[in-house]
């Protein structure tokens, strides 16, 4: 009887916030542009056909050069009814007619991956630091919070460059660089909760029935820990996403690696656009800014849904 | 606590960051052995037994035999001593290089911050003030938009209307690369396209009394600052009004309206005071993405300083320039959030209480 109560309870406070989030319409305007950007990513992944993506992990398709020759040096065309976005031209050698649509649908897929992995990984290991530290206290919390001032000293674009010259210039490694510039974040945020959690009755009643350290960490503070993180992660995808097309524009990844990423399509497009192309950087461009926009849109609808004094 | 002893404790708690720092820093150059550390000390055109001298001198220099921690202290010696190897990309002392480039990454950032201030404040007043009116709401449009926009595509949608398109502000170098070879030696390096005494060529230009210089080199800072401004604006509008709507809800402002003081200077003179307080502590967050920005706007603009060398010694392998301006942009970094707390101390006595 008391579970199902309590499972009611439950849902009632989802349907609460369901409720304060679909009220807010320019959040629900973001979270659907989200999910049209997600659905794209999903297509590309499991049925590229579907959107008539062919080769989605490649710029320009294996003996592409063979089959049409009269690509060659072909310059970049404005946007069409054939090709809504424009076409791009590729590389020194110069492959042109490449549907700047078909481009962006593929590059869409590996940003979100991107985005995703960097914040799920920084966010993991700056929670656990964060809780571990904030739960121990004492020296642990103090040498933690001095580390995370260092990675906070340097602008993290700059962190990424460094980092990223050293452990050279792959995309994989410009995840790893943004990862170790994003756990920090998480560490003091999630340090932050714990310091507030760790002082309520039902931790203290815990250690009070014997639970240990470590039950205490794992079963007590971080799931109560988490619902603000998971939200906070959700917010930082569209940061994310900004900061490293930025650092693929500044030439982050070799030029000789042709990866369908926003970002690097706009670091090629730098060599058409003040020719007359401009659509070749500011497709890709603003493809970011419209993901950007519904992340921070949907962002707002959920800081509705958990700030209590907005929902009534 | 008075006002020098917080200035103190402050300037305590920052040793750790800036020893914490130099580490980091370390660390990366050390992460691949000690191939980096010989790179950025040895001139690449040296071969032969020349260069296997210089590798043994460098090893005997900084230890390299040794521990990692003993390496550190003789690595941080040479770093403190000012000798951070060479530039490859300039041919001349990583030092040197920063000497000449800091002084123009300055004054675009003072310049960005500068607009910044005079545009964000009456917008981000403005709009709290009259809430959910409909330039409030276009003002919630557009600076969400910026706020979502990429850096690089607000700076290259400059680049390519008011520059390359309509050819109204020049969009490339420091100067017009006609009027190089007509600026007087006397005051111009022409081999390295250096000024003196300020290495910023508008304010080296006016001090010769050369305006047509002088007009032109100011013509090229205007769209790279310009562009910083607009990254940096959405944030500060955005905190500005939220910190504004918090204090508009005061009673000290319910009592100054019950009271028949004029709307207007409700919000200027009695609300906006207030509400800035926070926004200057904000801004040191913004500060981080300033730098990372003004990197970002020079690459686009060819601007030459130090954001456009660190990208451009990234790219053509000049390992002594980007660990350098790793420690440059953060020392710059913790030493401008310290003047900002200080100044929060020193606008709201309550905070050295904390």
């Amino acid at each position: 009887m008391a579970t199902v109560l309590e499972h009611k309870a439950r849902f009632d406070e989802l349907k609460l916030s369901a409720k304060v989030f679909f009220a807010n319409k320019t959040a629900v305007a973001g979270l659907v542009i989200f999910l049209v950007f997600m659905g794209d990513a999903l297509i590309v992944q499991i049925a590229p056909g579907v959107l008539g993506v062919t080769y989605p992990n490649d710029v320009i398709p294996p003996q592409f050069t063979q089959t049409n020759p009269e690509c060659d040096n072909m310059p970049p065309e404005p946007p069409s009814l054939s090709h809504p976005f424009g076409t791009f031209e590729y590389g020194q050698q110069g492959i042109g007619c490449l549907d700047l649509l078909q481009l962006v649908m593929k590059a869409i897929r590996i940003d979100i991956a991107i985005a995703f992995f960097i914040v799920l990984v920084g966010a993991a290991i700056g929670t656990l630091l964060g809780v571990v530290s904030g739960y121990v206290g004492k020296w642990l919390d103090e040498v933690l919070m001095r580390v995370t001032d260092v990675f906070f000293s340097v602008p993290f674009l700059i962190l990424a460059l460094a980092v990223g010259y050293v452990i050279g210039r792959t995309l994989f490694n410009m995840a790893l660089a943004l990862i170790i510039i994003w756990w920090p974040l998480y560490a003091r945020y999630g340090r932050s909760l714990t310091l507030t959690t760790k002082e309520a009755t039902f931790i203290e009643s815990a250690r009070a029935s014997g639970s240990g350290h470590l039950k205490i960490m794992f079963r007590h503070l971080l799931p109560n820990v988490l619902p603000p993180i998971l939200v906070q992660i959700s917010l930082d995808v569209g940061t994310v996403i900004l900061i490293f097309s930025t650092l693929a524009f500044i030439g982050f990844l070799p030029s000789n690696v042709l990866l369908p990423e926003l970002g690097a399509i706009a670091n090629f497009g730098l060599d058409l656009a003040p020719l007359g192309f401009w659509w070749t950087v500011v497709v890709p461009g603003g493809v970011i800014t419209l993901f950007a926009l519904s992340v921070n849109l949907m962002g707002d609808g959920l800081r509705d849904v958990i700030d209590p004094r907005r929902r009534s | 606590m008075k006002l020098w002893v917080y200035v103190l404790r402050r300037l305590i708690l920052l040793l750790p960051t800036l020893i914490g720092l130099t580490f980091l820093v370390f660390a990366l150059e050390h992460l691949g052995g000690t191939a980096l550390i010989l790179a950025q000390y040895i001139d690449p055109h040296l071969t032969g037994t020349a260069r296997q001298q210089l590798v043994e001198q460098l090893t005997a220099r900084f230890h390299l035999n040794d521990p990692v921690y003993v390496q550190y202290f003789y690595w941080l010696a040479a770093i403190l001593q000012g000798d951070w190897g060479f530039s490859t990309t300039i041919r001349q002392p990583v030092t040197t290089g920063f000497l000449w480039f800091m002084p123009n990454t300055i004054m675009l950032t003072i310049v960005a911050s500068a607009l910044t201030w005079i545009i964000s404040v009456p917008i981000g007043v403005y709009s709290a003030a009259r809430r959910d009116s409909i330039l409030d709401q276009g003002v919630r449009v557009v600076t969400f938009t910026l706020y979502s926009m990429p850096i690089f595509l607000i700076g290259y949608a400059l680049f390519l209307t008011l520059g390359t398109g309509w050819r109204i502000l020049p969009s490339q170098f420091n100067i017009d690369p006609i009027l190089l070879p007509t600026i007087p030696r006397t005051w111009f390096d022409d081999t390295n396209s250096v000024s003196y005494p300020t290495h910023i060529l508008a304010i080296d230009a006016f001090l010769h009394g050369d305006w047509t210089i002088a007009w032109n080199a100011f013509l090229h800072v205007i769209l790279p600052s310009v562009a910083l401004a607009l990254a940096l604006l959405a944030g500060i509008i955005r905190i500005l009004r939220a910190s504004m709507l918090e204090v508009l809800d005061q009673d000290y402002i319910r009592l100054a309206r019950a009271k028949g003081v004029p709307e207007r200077l409700v919000n200027n003179f009695h609300a906006k005071k207030n509400a800035l307080l926070p926004t200057v502590t904000s801004y040191g967050y913004l500060v981080s993405g300033l730098f990372g920005g003004a990197v970002v706007i020079e690459y686009i603009f060819t601007f030459k300083g130090i954001g456009w060398w660190t990208t451009f010694a990234f790219l053509h392998q000049d390992v002594g320039v980007v660990m350098g301006s790793t420690l440059v942009f953060g020392v710059i970094l913790v030493a401008t959030t310290l003047i900002l707390d200080i100044l929060y101390a020193f606008l709201d006595p309550r905070i050295r209480y904390e």
